[in-house]
Formats: structure tokens, sequence, C-alpha cells
């Protein structure tokens, strides 16, 4: 079967690629789908109470009604509207706000992605490599005390929801102890700059919604890694390995990368949830990312910019996952040498 | 048969423990409401009052009383749990071994399928649909996360099934001349039952967690009282800055003692029914 001509590095991500693109083609078009599909059409109540409150501004809702005529096409049959929609996706038109009319909903969402990537990815790497060190300590000193209050406490800690933790903490370290700040990104009023004060103040109001992720996370890394690792100990190539005298820790190396390979796939369909779990966590510290931005959206019904926001986070989770998958493709000799289907 | 299982279950401490805590929560909510039968959404008396003997939880902002609260929230989000579990199980029940058994094209679709859903974030499209619902009962939470958490589930049994079907014993009912519900019932299901019985259970946590997710961000269910709408109102009224640990920290430690105490259950049956993890 095997395409001899092709690189199988490059086959295996070309092919992840054009899953990606398919599935982001499939999340966008149920986008398009469901506020036409969902019945009582929240599209036209929109207009609708758009159009009563015509009535006391008439200038200013009859432009934004204009707008939302003409991007949502509600006037044309449903084959022009999406091909409309999916043409003006790929152009990165992703339509006019109606609560910031008349901003275009890509220009509200620019400003807050670098906010939200920022608590992200730290703090999900971070539960990542803490998670899979105590995880494959655990599993290593199986039995043993470290084993044990390592394994119940990921148990219970890691069912704590991040934006409970982060209520907890802004209880107990800023309301009560007055250690750190209890909301934000900065101290309101103070104008974002590259000045070193201003760096130090994010990076203080950063503590708090960081750990209530890290803290969250590292539970389930830690309970997955211990049950990989002790599956790959009672595997031949270890007490192959014992009978030849090699030295204990070098198994343990050699177990530890191989045990590692299902978290990195593990790391990539977890993106998706921890970036649920961290919009909320943005909500209950006030914090300036998309979570943020989106509550906002939602409170107003603000459909475009909600819409937007969707098809930017999908579209940034695919980005990550095929990062992922790339990493991953890097680190298996089996892809990179072409032996197996990963 | 049955003894065989349920021995060693009962002799695991881990295992005791965690369906304690499980069922005294269920207990909380099943009889809870009835032993303390205060209307959770009327106005009870004053504003705000820390716990004490009239208000054992305290109050809210609007009055209300939260341990009635709390009591009724338990059970609307366990209600939630449960149905969210049962959807997602017989939809990834039926995906799963219908792959499995048919295998060539239909097998291929049905993946492509799972795969596609397994990609799609789940929780950010659970709050997309939910913007568009006006009205939202427990049960439309229920079915939302339910039709959105069943794919893992789905290629995990099929795998299952795909090893069990080879194996000589099944062969050998074939030969026999068992029907296809027979094999299924008497050869199959008995190997994939304590699997099922565990992703119940994550699928309740699955949508215990999922409930209160929704209700912070908004979304959650329109009418009544659930362990989310507690927390999404303790959050609006600022109650975490303004020190009100009364209202936002029980429905938060019952969410954890349920999730994790069904999670210890899962963990206690893996380490009983899988030879690899029951301690040297």
């Amino acid at each position: 079967m095997a395409d001899r001509s092709l690189n199988p590095f490059v086959k295996y991500l070309g092919r992840k690629f054009l899953f990606l693109l398919f599935t982001y083609w499939i999340a966008l078009t149920i986008v398009f789908i469901l506020p036409r599909a969902i019945p009582g059409n929240p599209l036209s109540t929109l207009l609708a109470r758009l159009s009563q409150q015509g009535a006391t501004n008439p200038e200013a809702i009859r432009a934004v009604h204009k707008t939302l005529m003409k991007e949502f096409g509600i006037d044309k049959p449903w084959y022009l509207q999406y091909i409309d929609f999916i043409g003006r996706a790929l152009r990165g038109d992703l339509g006019t706000s109606i609560s910031s009319y008349p901003k275009k909903t890509l220009d509200l969402i620019i400003p807050v992605i670098p906010w939200t990537l920022f608590l992200l990815i730290p703090s999900i790497l971070t539960a990542w490599i803490i998670g899979n060190l105590l995880g494959a300590i655990a599993a290593w000193r199986r039995g043993s005390l470290i084993d044990k209050v390592a394994l119940n406490s990921s148990l219970i800690i890691g069912q704590i929801p991040y934006y409970w933790l982060g209520m907890l903490l802004i209880f107990i370290l800023s309301v009560r102890l007055k250690i750190f700040p209890g909301q934000g990104g900065f101290t309101q009023g103070t104008i974002p700059s590259l000045s070193f004060k201003f760096i130090l103040d994010v990076v203080y109001h950063y503590i708090l919604p960081f750990l209530s992720i890290v803290i969250s996370a590292i539970g389930g890394w830690a309970i997955g890694t211990r049950m990989l690792v002790v599956n790959e100990l009672d595997s031949d190539y270890v007490s192959f390995s014992e009978h030849l005298g090699v030295k204990s820790s070098t198994i343990f190396r050699y177990v530890f990368r191989n045990s590692l390979l299902p978290q990195v796939t593990g790391l990539a369909l977890s993106i998706g949830g921890a970036l649920g779990g961290a919009l909320i966590t943005e909500i209950i510290f006030n914090y300036p990312g998309t979570g943020y931005l989106l509550f906002r959206a939602l409170s107003t019904l603000d459909y475009p910019l909600i819409q937007g926001i969707f098809v930017i986070l999908i579209a940034s989770i695919y980005l990550a996952n095929f990062f992922v998958d790339f990493v991953y493709a890097i680190i298996d000799p089996r892809i990179r040498l072409g032996q197996g289907e990963g | 048969m049955l003894g065989t299982i349920i021995r060693p279950l009962i002799r695991n401490r881990k295992f005791i423990g965690g369906l304690s805590v499980f069922l005294i929560i269920v207990l909380m909510g099943l009889i809870g409401p009835i032993l303390y039968p205060k209307d959770p959404l009327s106005f009870a008396g004053m504003m705000e009052t820390p716990p004490s003997k009239e208000f054992p939880l305290g109050t809210d902002t609007y009055g209300g009383d939260l341990l009635a609260k709390l009591l009724n929230g338990i059970r609307t989000s366990l209600y939630i749990g449960f149905l969210t579990a049962v959807i997602a199980m017989v939809i990834g029940l039926l995906i799963g071994s219908i792959s499995a058994v048919r295998g060539g094209i239909v097998d291929d679709i049905l993946m492509s399928f799972t795969n596609i859903v397994l990609t799609i974030p789940n929780i950010l499209l659970a709050i997309l649909v939910a913007t568009y619902l006006k009205v939202r009962s427990a049960e439309v939470i229920a079915i939302l996360l339910g039709v959105l958490s069943w794919p893992w589930f789905a290629r995990a049994i099929r795998a299952q099934l795909l090893s069990l079907i080879n194996r000589e014993y099944v062969y050998l009912s074939r030969l026999a001349g068992y029907t296809d519900l027979q094999l299924a019932f008497e050869d199959l299901l008995p190997g994939i039952a304590t699997y099922a019985l565990m992703a119940f259970i994550l699928f309740i946590n699955g949508g215990i967690l999922g409930e209160a997710g929704l209700s912070l961000i908004g979304l959650g269910p329109t009418q009544g009282v659930s362990l989310g709408l507690i927390l999404q109102w303790a959050v609006l009224m600022e109650s975490v800055r303004r020190g009100l640990w009364w209202w936002f920290i029980p429905p938060g430690v019952i969410i954890v003692a349920v999730t994790s105490s069904l999670l210890i259950v899962t963990t206690a049956m893996d380490e009983v029914f899988n030879p690899r993890l029951r301690e040297r």
C-alpha cells in the first residue's frame, strides 16, 4: 500500500492536514446551519427586536438592520447564503458586530486572542510536564507512599473545575490574605505598554488564573501517565533488560519515552476542553481574553460576534492540533521511518 | 458468577469509600428536598445572611435559602448527569458495535464520522447550540451534552469488540449455531460490560461538569435550580470578591465530591478487574 515515492513523514502530515481542513469545513457549515435551523429562527427574532428598537433611534438601528440583512442574506436562497458565508469566512470577513456597531467582529476578536493564548498555552504545557513526571514517578514507585499520595490527591484535585479553583484562590489569596489581585489582566487605569512596570503588573495579575488551570489540570495527566507507565513496565523488553542487568535509570528512561507518546496525542485532544475551561476561568477573573468577550457577546445576543469567536477559536484549536501532530511525527520513529500507521 | 465479581469489589476500600460518598450525595438530592421542604426559588427572608440556625447555609442576594437551593440543585445536576450518560452510552454502543460487527465500508463511514465529531471541540459546540435555544430545560442540556460526548466511547467499544470477535470461543459459538443476538449477549457483552459501566460513570461526570460550565457562561437551564446555576448567580453577584463564601463554596464542594468519588469507584473497579493494575 505504501507509496514509496513520498516521504512517510510528509504523507502522515498531509493526511492529518486534509482531515483537519475537512473537519474545519464541517465546523463552519455547522456554524452556518445552526441559527437557520433552530425553531423560532433566532436571526429573525433578532431582526424583529432591532426594528422595534428602531422607534427610539431609527437612524442607527436601520444601519445595523441593513448590514445584518446583507451579511446574513436572509432574503436570498440558502445555497447562495452558504456560498457567501464560506467565501467571506475564507477571506477573514466574519461580519459586523451588533453590540459594537459598526466595528467588524474580527477587529474585536484579534486584540483579545493573545491574552487567551498567553493564559492557556503556558498553563496547559506546565500542567502536562509536571503531571507526566508525577505520574511516571508514582508508577515507578508503585505501591509506595509517594504513589498513594500522588494518585489519591490527583483523583480529587483533578476533578476540580478550573473556574471553581479560581474562585477559591481569589477568595483565599486575594480577598482574605490580599496577596494577589483578584481580577483583570493588569491594574485598571494603566495603559498597556512594554515598560518594565507594566510587564511586572501583568505577571502579578497572571499568577492566580495560571495557577487555577495548572493545579487542576495536573491530576488528569498524572493518572494517565501512571497507568501507561505501569502497563509499559509489564512489557517483555523491560523484563529482558532487567535480566540483562541494564541500569534501572536507563530502563526508566525507555519506559518514560514510550509512555509519553500517547500523552502527546492526548495533549492535542485535550486542547478543546482546556480552552473551554479557560474561557470560563477568564470570566471568573474578568481577564481581558476571548472568554470575557464571548460572555459580553452572549449577554447582548451579538450573534455575528459569537459566530466570529467560534470560527476563530476552532481554527486556533486545529492549528494547535496540527502542531502537536507535527511534534508527534518528529518524536515517533515509526512515522519518521515509515513503519506502521501511527 | 455474580459473587466472583462483587466480592473482590466489596473488599476494596477505595470502592466502598467512593461509593459511600456518592450514595450520600444521591440521597441528599433524592430525600433532601423532602426532609427540608423549603421552596428554593422563593424569598425566604434576610438577604445575604451567613449560615445560621434558621438558614443552615445562609441566603443569597435575593433572600433565597441556599440549603434548599443546594439540595434541589444536586437533584437537577445528578439528573442531567445520568441522562447525559444514558444518551452518550446508547449512541456510543450503537455506533461502536455496528462498526465492529459490520466492518467494511459501514465501519469506514461510521469511524470517519466518529473522528469528525471527536475533533470538533464539543464544549464550544455546546455553547454555540445553547446560544440559539431560548428555552433550555434540564433535558435539553442533557441531550446537548450527551449527543456531543459519545465518540471516544464508540471508538473504544469498537476496538474491544474487534479483539473479542476474533477469539476462539466466539468462533466455536458460531460453529455451534448461535444466532447473532445470542452471540452478542452471551459472548460479547460480558466482555465489555465492566468497561461500559466505567464509561457510564465518566459520562455522568461529564454531564455534571458540562452543566456547570454552560451555566457559568449563562447558558444553563432556563428554569429551576442546579449546582451550575447557583454558581452562576454567585459569580454574577460578585459573591467571591465580597466574601460571601457560603454561596459559592458548597456547590463546588458537591461537584468535586460527586465527580471524584465516581472516579475513585471506576479506578477501584479497574484495579479489581484489570490484573495488570493489581498491586504487587
